[in-house]
């Protein structure tokens, strides 16, 4: 039997401590993240655990100037896919980074963002 | 497969309204009956699409509830839920049940209540069709799942501002000539790019409103649907998704399972994107309407923008997409969307959509897309 994938639970634990997780198919090479079940490539289980370096570029972004309830005394506040050095991407809130500095390209660092009792994904400033 | 037709179709104004979304649907669907020269009592299923019942109504088990309301309480029925493009999955669902044998007479629809609740309201409710541990969390809303693709085909193609706001323009010129549309008046470039920033780039005049409504369509084997004046038949129906996640999409200027869902449907009914006179796609937001076009192979990856910006995309012009004004002037009430999409194509087909009518079409597209990108459905229709 293989091991079994990170759990969401896993995922943002260690996220909380400042790693970012992904799982490498030990089948076919294949890196992915958030975890899956079975390999989107191969669609074998033989997940490896990596850390990641948290170092990537935004892909695409977006500042929010009008938002869900639970985040409304945000606003307006920047959202972005980050495609990291390693090859797969994850969406993040960008945080200390001036909305009028965002761009396509610009290089970012994964930092978790804790609040309360919840632990999301954020990226900085390199 | 046997063949399938559409004999009735039946809209509600889109808007606002102070009925429940099961009322919305039993005025739409007694108006595809009495259009499709049934009566209630051939229906053999109903398959509904709703979404945010639950939230906004506090209303599940949907189906059985739209079908007591409407007064047949004893078919088999079936609420559909893939976001916005729910009753386009219905309608799917009905089509090969029809065209199995399973049934001969079949009602499809959908409708939806969210003015009844905040925008704050709906647009958590709303967000709820993104991941819920990955993106919710984030405070990504619909507009901004539609901002970062906009702004990735900007970077990718050169897609501007005032390109999108061409879509607008022209969504609301159709819109103003639809009587059921929730806008029914012309808007300008300048009023669109001056309007303010929901999630940059995506401007408040990009984006389709909350709407309430309800749609319905009758569907019909060809044995029932012969002794119909102007059956319109169904040539092809088909679905494609896609990753969930914003972040496990390879290449967000593109919607992969439009391209998918189109490519599957050309197929099925043996057509190719040259061959549609007509296109209703979905537009809750400009970019895309423009995504859709190259999606489904009206125009090249990249040069949709340019194609909405000529002129190309209007009535009178060479492919005329969302002669009804579209989600973003008709209105975009997510479970009635696909169904209503159905019926403004057949209307066209007809001959009978008025002042919008796009001369002599004979071959239309459907095309709706579900939330995140990650549903599409694409369907094609002709007529004899």
């Amino acid at each position: 039997m293989t091991e079994s994938t990170v759990t969401v639970r896993a995922f943002f634990e260690r996220a909380r401590a400042g790693q970012l997780t992904g799982i490498r198919c030990g089948s076919c090479g294949e890196l992915a993240m958030p975890p899956k079940e079975l390999c989107p490539n191969c669609h074998a289980r033989a997940w490896e655990t990596v850390t990641l370096a948290g170092e990537g570029t935004i892909a695409s972004f977006t500042v929010i100037r009008v938002a869900p309830r639970a985040h409304a005394a945000d606003v307006p506040y920047a959202v972005a896919v980050v495609r990291l050095k390693e090859g797969v991407s994850i969406l993040g809130r960008v945080v200390d980074i001036p909305l009028d500095k965002l761009a396509v390209g610009l290089p970012v660092r994964f930092r978790p963002l804790v609040t309360h009792d919840q632990t999301s994904v954020g990226f900085g400033p390199p | 497969m046997r063949r399938v037709a559409v004999i009735g179709v039946g809209v509600t104004k889109f808007g606002l309204h102070d009925r429940t979304s099961a009322e919305l649907f039993a005025e739409a669907a007694r108006d595809a009956l009495t259009d499709a020269g049934v009566p209630a009592s051939a229906v053999q299923a109903l398959y509904y699409g709703n979404v945010v019942g639950g939230e906004t109504e506090h209303q599940l088990h949907t189906g059985p509830q739209a079908a007591s309301v409407l007064g047949i309480p004893s078919v088999p029925t079936t609420r559909f839920e893939t976001a916005c493009a729910s009753s386009h999955a219905a309608f799917r669902h009905a089509v090969m049940e029809i065209g199995a044998g399973v049934s001969d007479v079949i009602l499809v629809g959908g409708a939806e209540r969210v003015l009844n609740v905040s925008t704050a309201e709906s647009t958590e409710y709303f967000a709820y069709a993104s991941d819920a541990v990955w993106e919710q969390p984030l405070g990504l809303t619909f507009p901004g799942v539609f901002a970062l693709i906009a702004r990735a085909h900007m970077e990718k193609y050169g897609t501007t501002e005032a390109q999108m706001a061409a879509v607008a323009v022209k969504n609301h010129r159709h819109g103003a000539l639809n009587p059921k549309a929730q806008f029914q008046k012309q808007i300008t470039i300048d009023q669109v790019l001056k309007s303010a920033y929901v999630a940059d780039p995506l401007k408040l005049f990009d984006c389709c409103p909350f709407s309430d409504g309800g749609a319905a369509v009758v569907l019909a084997s060809e044995e029932v649907a012969r002794r119909h004046r102007k059956p319109v038949w169904v040539l092809a129906s088909a679905a494609a998704s896609d990753w969930m996640l914003l972040g496990d999409k390879h290449d967000l200027a593109r919607v992969p399972a439009t391209e998918r869902a189109a490519a599957a449907a050309y197929r099925q009914a043996g057509l190719g994107p040259a061959d549609v006179d007509v296109v209703e796609l979905h537009d809750c937001f400009t970019i895309a309407e423009i995504v859709a076009t190259e999606g489904l192979g009206l125009f090249e990856a990249g040069a949709g923008g340019r194609a909405a910006e000529e002129g190309r995309t209007s009535l009178g012009g060479e492919i005329p997409v969302n002669p009804s004004g579209g989600l973003k002037a008709k209105g975009h009430p997510i479970g009635a969307t696909g169904a209503a999409q159905i019926a403004e194509i057949v209307t066209q087909l007809r001959g009978e959509a008025g002042p919008r009518q796009v001369d002599g079409a004979r071959k239309g597209l459907t095309h709706t897309l579900g939330g995140n990108t990650a549903t599409v459905l694409v369907s094609l229709f002709g007529r004899d």
